[in-house]
């Protein structure tokens, strides 16, 4: 069924079946993705998936419900749930139906030329990023990931209030991990790009990139478990920043998980740091010019100068506060219902290069990866306790990797003790970017 | 959900370029969520999830495609788009669909699409009022339910084809506690392959309980010391570590390509005697069972240690391929989404002899973990950390007092070779894991056992 005929039919259908107001979502996309082993294709994949996500005001309350099977039968199934989950909310939570924005900022995130790359040369390019990784050096003992993926999607929102957006949205996503062998000893290295652009992709570097990475952790030593000063290369440092996002949020302030609730206006990091959130960053591939509410996105500074300026808020959040929607009224997609969420948050980028803050280091440890994220992190109480790789720092000098280290802390005190910025912001593939940064002293355990 | 003829002729398009094998997934899911928050029920969910996953192979090339465009023709083309990247030798032929009759081993009584709303929500307002009432210090309680009607068709070009219907519900409570400008909080997320049944007979008072227990002993806990010390890793959830440090690494995933420890060693001794490590996909209504796997395969008891050696591995049908053997029943995916591989079920380390109480007694300084957090692993090499919910100095044989940000470090093929102890209370504990073919519900277990020296992380530095 075409979908514009669909959406028309739901909000009618909503609207006799006594909702006040009502709001179509549609998300369409596809996707392809290719993974190369030994020269081969080891996976191929390709998609094309779209859904539609209802929510109405029903006796005041906000009624949420999805289908991905879009076809006249789903529309009592989506009237009847939504009805149902709206009846069972204990009382009106605040949340409306948005008649718009006064401006949209015009903005692509589109690029016509990236959806037209044949197949064909997707995959060539990736053989011969795994045949240079493979080559580079005898040590290199396979690829466990070597893959290639891209979307192109477009997302509609269209409400009873007589809103109705529109956007667009493509990108492509390489990643490529090496295992390095030496004896019994055996250590990944990753490289990762993100692009709009299929022809700026360079298959030396990258290859080069995750295949030093993992033999230059070749040869690990163990040092005394101590408090070192760290530097936490931009990937990491993203990685880091991204599972604390949470922290931002209006919502979770407001409902007492979050240690920044009522911190709007305080000093929380050193005064260096600027926290940035962009829906329209070249570097990222996330973002558009409208939220999961219908308003109006645009840059926003979280942190000016280690103040925090403000918190992240959706109509709902803003409301209780009596100011106005920053913009981050978020859905993960049609099936999810209304919360509050970054676009492309990031670390404003300082002056030195990685080089230089290394230089500036007597003894300390360089972390280059971060795993057990979802796990080794507490959002409500900042602790953090991770397993890192990475090496030691010697007299300004990148001396000898590190065998597996944990890091361990707690992110408002490494907001605070964050001493330098480095200069060379890097988005990861989840939306969050970060310059390397550089904190005084954070607890390393050493296996 | 598809007719037999349409399904028929998707799986000959997938063909037509010269494949060996096709198949045909058919997922028709029904989900509700509902979350309480601040005492009130504040977000309610329900959705439908449907489309067609189409996977071809031609020896060890394997195509995916997946759509939620159902009709006829755009499946046929789907099919033959994703043929074009297959270029076979021509050999496969569609042998006729034989309708597999099942019997279901996972009974189920009361589907929660036929429960109204009102009686999940006083299911969760009654463990939300467990948790508050637990302690003054309790600030915040969270409670989360989930079920799921999944309906199933499989069918591929050898023959089969067969329907299932999985059913799960969890109930998920979080705790948190308050003092001073400490914030500390506790989890406890049981969950079955079963319907309303399940979430009605729950034992709140023990869930629920916990959770607000694990939140207020955090406050003002120590900071855990740092250092190498033997481990006593409790029942249940506890299995966790062993899950992703081993478990992963038996997955034909992982052993296809020689990208794990485990490879090309079966036979070996890669543990003590007493480790005896089991995946079984057919415990009755157990969160990770399922009658058949996605490929359509009954799911079975695969032991994967015995008594310390390697026995055999997890294997789904296109890595059997790669390495020449049969597929065990363990091939998953989170949904049509995905392309399916191998994967856990409810794996756990069978029970020993010693009793929990023995083993703390025979520990002079160490560490307890009373309840695990997540963690992650390289499958590659078999390092994992694991944060720890709740944890205990052992000093003297006994339990000392509680430390928080502790943190589980090592390798999972050395961490079992030092296991010395294994307990008699077996347990399992439901939890998601999230791999290649996505996030699926699997159970991990095992009794309390000691691991004689992991290193410990933790924010008080070397003691």
């Amino acid at each position: 069924m075409e979908i514009q005929q669909f959406q028309e039919k739901l909000l009618h259908s909503a609207r006799n079946a006594g909702f006040d107001e009502a709001e179509v979502y549609f998300e369409k996309s596809s996707s392809f993705q290719v993974m190369v082993f030994e020269g081969e294709i080891d996976s191929y994949e390709t998609s094309e998936e779209g859904g539609v996500g209802l929510r109405g005001l029903y006796d005041g309350k906000m009624g949420y419900a999805y289908t991905e099977k879009i076809e006249d039968d789903s529309i009592p199934f989506l009237i009847d749930s939504a009805k149902a989950n709206a009846e069972v909310l204990d009382e009106d939570d605040g949340a409306d139906i948005f008649a718009g924005s006064d401006r949209y900022i015009e903005h692509s995130s589109y690029n016509e030329a990236l959806d037209s790359v044949p197949i064909p040369d997707k995959i060539d390019f990736l053989k011969e990023v795994e045949q240079k990784t493979r080559d580079y050096d005898p040590r290199i003992l396979a690829l466990n990931y070597c893959v290639l993926q891209d979307f192109s999607s477009e997302k509609a929102l269209t409400n009873s209030k007589g809103l109705s957006l529109h956007d667009r949205s493509n990108g492509l996503i390489v990643f490529v991990s090496a295992v390095a062998k030496d004896g019994e000893e055996m250590k990944t290295g990753a490289s990762v790009r993100l692009t709009r652009d299929f022809q700026s992709l360079d298959a030396d570097a990258i290859a080069k990139e995750a295949a030093e990475e993992a033999l230059a952790q070749l040869g690990e030593t163990t040092v005394p478990s101590k408090q070192y000063p760290v530097i936490l290369r931009h990937d990491a440092a993203a990685s880091l920043l991204a599972a604390f996002t949470p922290i931002f949020s209006a919502e979770e302030a407001q409902k007492g998980q979050s240690l920044l609730n009522g911190k709007v206006g305080d000093v929380i990091g050193a005064e260096h740091v600027t926290l940035i959130d962009d829906p329209f960053h070249k570097d990222s591939l996330f973002g558009g010019t409208f939220d999961g509410e219908g308003v109006a996105t645009r840059e926003t500074v979280l942190i000016a100068g280690g103040v925090l300026e403000t918190l992240l808020h959706n109509r709902k959040t803003a409301k209780k506060e009596g100011m106005n929607s920053t913009g981050h009224g978020s859905k993960a997609s049609y099936k999810g219902t209304l919360t509050v969420s970054p676009h492309s948050l990031y670390v404003a980028p300082g002056v030195k290069t990685e080089m230089e803050m290394i230089a500036g280091v007597p003894e300390g440890i360089l972390v280059t990866g971060l795993s057990g994220l979802h796990s080794g992190t507490n959002p409500i109480s900042g602790e953090f306790s991770l397993a890192a790789s990475g090496f030691f720092i010697q007299d300004g000098k990148i001396s000898v990797p590190v065998k597996q280290m944990t890091i361990a802390g707690n992110f408002f005190d490494f907001l605070k003790s964050i001493d330098t910025v480095g200069s060379d912001l890097k988005f990861v593939p989840g939306g969050c970017g970060s310059p390397s940064l550089k904190v005084s002293s954070l607890s390393v355990t050493v296996e | 959900m598809l007719k037999q003829s349409t399904i028929e002729k998707v799986l000959e398009a997938a063909l037509s370029t010269g494949g060996d094998f096709s198949e045909v997934f058919v997922e028709d899911k029904f989900v509700n969520s509902i979350e309480l928050q601040s005492s009130k029920i504040e977000k309610s969910m329900s959705g439908r999830d449907f489309g067609i996953g189409i996977r071809i192979f031609s020896g060890l090339q394997c195509v995916y495609t997946y759509t939620s465009d159902f009709s006829e023709a755009s499946l046929i083309a789907a099919a033959k788009r994703a043929a074009l990247a297959i270029k076979g030798g021509g050999s496969g032929i569609l042998q006729p669909l034989k309708r597999e009759l099942l019997t279901p081993i996972h009974t189920i009584t009361q589907l929660p699409n036929s429960v109204e709303h009102a009686r999940k929500a006083a299911v969760m307002k009654k463990a939300n009022e467990i948790v508050r009432s637990y302690d003054t210090r309790i600030q915040q309680a969270g409670i989360r339910y989930l079920d799921e009607v999944q309906n199933v068709l499989i069918a591929n070009s050898e023959g089969t084809l067969a329907e299932d219907q999985r059913v799960h519900s969890r109930l998920v409570i979080q705790a948190t506690a308050a003092e001073g400008n400490e914030m500390q909080s506790g989890f406890y997320g049981p969950g079955a392959h079963a319907g309303f049944e399940f979430i009605e007979n729950l034992d709140l008072n023990h869930y629920a309980g916990e959770a607000a227990r694990i939140a207020v002993t955090k406050l003002g806990a120590a900071p855990c010391p740092s250092g190498k010390f033997p481990v006593i890793i409790d029942n249940e959830f506890g299995g966790v570590i062993f899950h992703e440090a081993c478990g992963h690494g038996l997955e034909a995933t992982s052993v296809a390509k020689n990208n794990s420890v485990f490879a090309n060693r079966i036979g070996e001794k890669v543990a003590p005697d007493i480790v005896t490590y089991i995946d079984d996909g057919t415990l009755p209504n157990e969160w990770g069972s399922l009658t058949i796997d996605d490929e359509g395969e009954k799911t079975r008891k695969n032991v994967l240690i015995e008594n310390g050696i390697l026995k055999g591995y997890l294997i789904d049908k296109f890595n059997a391929r790669r390495m020449n053997v049969e597929a065990t029943g363990s091939s998953r995916r989170e949904s049509y989404r995905f392309n399916p591989t191998s994967r856990m079920t409810n794996t756990y380390i069978a029970p020993g002899r010693s009793t929990p109480e023995e083993i703390i007694a025979a520990t002079e300084n160490g560490i307890y973990a009373k309840y695990m957090g997540g963690g992650q692993v390289n499958p590659a090499t078999g390092d994992y950390n694991f944060a720890v919910e709740e944890a205990y100095v052992v000093k003297d044989g006994k339990i000392a007092h509680p430390v928080r940000g502790a943190t589980l470090i090592g390798n999972g093929a050395k961490t079992l070779q030092k296991v010395d102890m294994v307990g008699n209370n077996l347990a399992h504990g439901a939890g998601m894991c999230g791999s290649v073919s996505g996030s699926l519900h699997v159970n991990v277990g095992q009794p309390m056992l000691r691991v004689s020296e992991i290193t410990v992380g933790g924010t008080k530095g070397e003691s």
